[in-house]
């Protein structure tokens, strides 16, 4: 029942859109793909809907070839990241439309048909045309139109990218619900947002540039990080990165000895990391680290400050809303103990999660 | 300013309207003349330059001494309505494939073939009409409807064509995916997700094709002789360098009328908004 | 989209086969004919070699007919376009009875050339026609429409222009209509007023409907031969001659069957190189970026 890609590649005009990509989608189960604008989520999805042709590479389903399936045979749903549905049916014959090109019998259409729009909220709504409804509406009949068929494979791309923020988290709530009557479906969503990407899946692929660079439960990925660019990517604010010595109890980014080096990082020997520190964790304090203020966003409850430490860029997230001006002087400081430590080439030496002398296994 | 721009605008557009309006006054003016109207010069005003009477209407519908234009009138009707259908679904067809997939034959790509298409409109239809003649005589159509049909596809197709692959290129792809995903075939999605929403670019193709097809002259009056005549020859055939000429003004007038019916058609279209609305 | 690749020809052979069947017999037959000395006393299919191209080189009425082509489509198409595009503007927001407006405006194009042809020569007739009429009302000499071949150009571009603006008109109206608004406000915010607005918005908005709508214009208008033959039968002499209607003297009415074969290449020929130097012309004189091909790839 799974869903295998074994190094799907595609490149276009030079650009890898795909570079052997390979992945086991597992039935009943959500996946999440998380990667920035242009990572080949989408892309990704095309080829497994059937829509787009690769260079190489094999996809199977249960085993059996699957490349060479039609998309009208692939029992392939898909939503959009734009609201698409057809204009010229109403919301009831929207959602019905894959169930009449199924044959399914009039009467289990009806049936069918009102249960998923009850679903997502939309009943009232049954006889207007998409174009009457506001967007978050819209993707509801494009999400109902996915969800009746019970289709094998469900494929959402950003699909609540396009709404605004407080109907993306009502949208995000909702679907959990929706997704957990999908049986034995390989769901798979595409997102930028690292904390939709965890919240929502139960496996998460991190792709950058055309290829999966991590794969693992939301914990496993968020805790461990394989590399820094995956620890960018999944979270938000990215992950602050800086290069540091580690030498005689201490790390220091070129001669500013920033913290000391903490329990779980104790017996690294002394030599060049990356250090990697999300945003919560570094703190501005009335003493520490002297750096200057370059940008600042106030977003609902939360401020991001930029600070420049001695060239390196930190982005510290502190709550609340604060009044700081740019190119004042604050000081900051670093919570040791939530260090991440990579080797020069960007792979995960040590992460907070795990204790002193347990190499990380990949 | 604005006032006097406001006596701008309107006195051009009514100079326009006047210019625009002046022949058909002239022809329904002519329409109801006679000899004596005709003859004496220039007249405009009935009953108090000239005496109207209805011999020119009369002539066209099987008065004495008149003309039958209803008969050209029906081929005409025949041979635009059937040839205008065929160029659309021939055309429209081969529109969405140029629009949605990608062809490649040799160095000829998408853009050739669309070119070929539209290319066949600069050919002007005197250079098509001898090797026509020698086709339709070849296979024994010559003075008939199917005849006349086949060479109007050739002037409509490009039409049909031209129109629509603009059209299809501004519906979202994603819609004919998403129908593919539900189960449709290629051709199914185009019948069932395609085509229902492209219900304005159709009109606008087959208004062209419609004015197209019915103003033809030049085939009609040369692949055709005594059996077929379509409306534009009838009315032609009138036109001697002397009267009747209300004759001709009733026969013109009652030719033009459906296509002029054509026009308001056209400008509802226009004003209720093109594709944006409808696609969203 | 693959898997899709059986399915694309089934869309667009039919109307391509159906096209090549209809065009390519007599693209071939008029090649072969050209070649060949075919005529009303000696119909054969010989072969004359170069003979009626050589002939066609010397023809200078048939040169002469492609050079008042220039000033009979260009001329018109281009008074087609600014009053076309003048009107669109007109009628295309605030203005009262718009819709009767735009209804008059297209009407023209709706009607058949020949037979509004035949009226116009009714009006422009010299001495029962309501031109000449109306001229003497207010004291000009009565103008020999059919007889002068400048008056005689004057009254075929007359007709032209009547006929086809609306073409223009029905474009440019459209292409007007389907224009975003937000640059409009931008320009209103800034304060900019009719005129600036219109030169540095509408116009550059509408550059790429131009340049189609003139070239379109452009092909239809070379084509001009119905009118001439009801209107002025290429009189007086051979004034008012296009090279539409002079090939249909040779070939049709003179039955010169070859040498109108080898006209119309030549003629194709020429179209064909002077459409596309124009369309490249107009593309640089409207500032349109290099159109790429409208498929999109997949």
């Amino acid at each position: 029942m799974t869903l295998d890609a074994t190094d799907l590649s595609l490149t276009v005009d030079g650009v890898d859109h795909l570079k052997d990509v390979t992945a086991s989608f597992q039935p009943g189960r959500l996946h999440t793909v998380i990667g920035r604008t242009l990572a080949g989520k989408s892309t990704l999805l095309r080829v497994l809907a059937g829509l787009q042709r690769v260079d190489s590479g094999s996809l199977t389903r249960h085993g059996a070839d699957f490349l060479t399936t039609p998309v009208w045979r692939r029992d392939t749903a898909m939503v959009y990241q734009q609201f698409i549905n057809y204009p010229h049916l109403t919301v009831f014959d929207n959602v019905a439309f894959p169930l009449k090109r199924a044959g399914v019998a009039r009467d289990e259409i009806r049936r069918r048909v009102q249960e998923s729009l009850a679903r997502v909220g939309l009943t009232e709504f049954r006889r207007r045309r998409p174009s009457q409804l506001s967007g978050g509406q819209q993707q509801r009949v494009a999400l109902a139109r996915a969800l009746v068929r019970g289709a094998g494979i469900l494929l959402l791309d950003e699909p609540f990218a396009n709404l605004d923020y407080k109907l993306r988290e009502q949208l995000r709530e909702e679907f959990k619900t929706l997704f957990s009557d999908q049986g034995d479906a390989v769901v798979i969503y595409t997102t930028t947002e690292p904390a939709e990407a965890m919240m929502l899946g139960d496996v998460v692929l991190v792709m950058h540039e055309g290829r999966i660079i991590q794969t693992g439960p939301p914990g496993e990925v968020y805790d461990r990080p394989a590399t820094t660019t995956v620890a960018r990517i999944i979270n938000d604010p990215p992950m602050n990165i800086f290069t540091g010595r580690i030498a005689g109890g201490r790390i220091a980014v070129d001669d500013l000895q920033v913290t000391r080096v903490p329990a779980h990082l104790a017996d690294l020997p002394d030599g060049t990391y990356q250090f990697g520190l999300r945003a919560p964790d570094i703190a501005l304090a009335s003493a520490g680290l002297q750096a200057e203020v370059t940008f600042v966003e106030i977003s609902g409850s939360e401020t991001f400050v930029h600070l420049a430490l001695s060239g390196t860029g930190f982005v510290v997230q502190i709550d609340g809303v604060h009044d700081i001006a740019l190119g004042d002087r604050v000081s900051m400081r670093l919570r040791p103990e939530r260090l991440f430590a990579f080797d020069h080439s960007g792979a995960l030496v040590r992460s907070p999660s795990s204790g002193p002398g347990s190499p990380e296994g990949r | 300013m604005s006032r006097l721009y406001a006596t701008f605008k309107y006195t051009l557009i009514s100079v326009w309207a006047g210019f625009v309006v002046g022949p058909f006054m002239w022809a329904v003016l002519t329409s109801f003349k006679d000899a004596n109207g005709v003859q004496g010069g220039a007249t405009y005003l009935p009953w108090v330059q000239y005496e109207p009477t209805l011999t020119g209407w009369q002539n066209i519908f099987g008065g004495a001494g008149g003309v039958d234009v209803v008969r050209p009138f029906l081929n005409s009707a025949v041979i635009t309505l059937v040839a205008s259908i065929i160029s659309l679904a021939l055309g429209a067809l081969a529109a969405y494939g140029l629009s949605r997939y990608r062809f490649k034959i040799g160095f000829i790509a998408n853009s050739d073939i669309i070119f070929f298409f539209v290319s066949q409109r600069i050919m002007p239809p005197v250079v098509l009409v001898v090797p026509f003649f020698f086709l339709l005589q070849w296979a024994n159509l010559l003075d008939t409807i199917p005849g006349l049909v086949i060479v109007t596809v050739a002037l409509l197709l490009p039409i049909a064509v031209w129109v629509m692959v603009d059209f299809f290129n501004g519906i979202p792809r994603q819609i004919d995916e998403m129908a593919m995903l539900d189960g449709c075939g290629p051709f199914g999605a185009f019948v069932r997700a395609i085509l229902p929403n492209s219900v304005p670019g159709l009109t606008v193709a087959a208004m062209f094709c419609a004015v197209f097809g019915w103003n033809d002259f030049f085939f009609a009056f040369r692949l055709t002789f005594t059996e077929i005549q379509t409306l534009p020859q009838a009315v032609v055939a009138l036109n001697s360098s002397i009267p009747p000429w209300w004759t001709l003004s009733a026969a013109a007038l009652f030719g033009m009328s459906p296509l002029i019916l054509l026009a308001v058609w056209v400008e509802r279209y226009l004003s209720k908004g093109s594709l944006p609305g409808v696609i969203r | 989209m693959d898997g899709l690749r059986r399915h694309k020809s089934m869309f667009l052979l039919p109307g391509l086969l159906t096209l090549l069947l209809i065009i390519v017999f007599p693209l071939l037959f008029t090649i072969r004919v050209s070649f060949s000395g075919w005529n009303v006393s000696n119909p054969e299919m010989d072969f004359v070699g170069g003979a009626n191209y050589v002939k066609v080189l010397q023809d200078s009425r048939f040169w002469a007919a492609n050079l008042r082509l220039v000033l009979l489509a260009g001329g018109t198409v281009l008074i087609q376009y600014l009053i076309g595009f003048g009107l669109a503007l007109l009628v295309w927001r605030n203005v009262r009875a718009r819709r009767l407006w735009r209804v008059l405006f297209l009407v023209p194009m709706m009607t058949t050339p020949v037979v509004m042809a035949a009226v116009w020569q009714m009006i422009f007739h010299e001495s029962l026609g309501p031109v000449n009429d109306m001229l003497a009302k207010l004291g000009i000499a009565p103008v020999h429409w059919f007889t002068e071949a400048g008056p005689a150009l004057a009254a075929l571009m007359t007709v032209e222009i009547w006929q086809w603006t609306p073409f223009m008109f029905l474009l440019m109206l459209a292409g007007l209509l389907s224009l975003p608004k937000e640059p409009f406000l931008a320009a209103a915010i800034d304060g900019a007023g009719a005129w600036r607005t219109f030169w540095k918005v509408t116009f550059p908005l509408m550059a790429p409907v131009s340049v189609s709508a003139i070239i379109i214009r452009l092909i239809e208008a070379s084509k001009l031969s119905d009118t001439v033959y009801v209107l002025t039968s290429g009189g007086p002499g051979s004034a008012t001659e296009s090279p539409g209607y002079y090939l249909y003297l040779r070939g049709l009415k003179e039955q010169q069957t070859g040498y109108a074969g080898s006209l119309s290449l030549t003629y194709l020929v020429l179209m064909v190189i002077t459409l596309t130097i124009v369309a490249a012309l107009l593309a640089r004189a409207f500032k349109v970026p290099r159109q790429s091909s409208k498929a999109k790839e997949q």
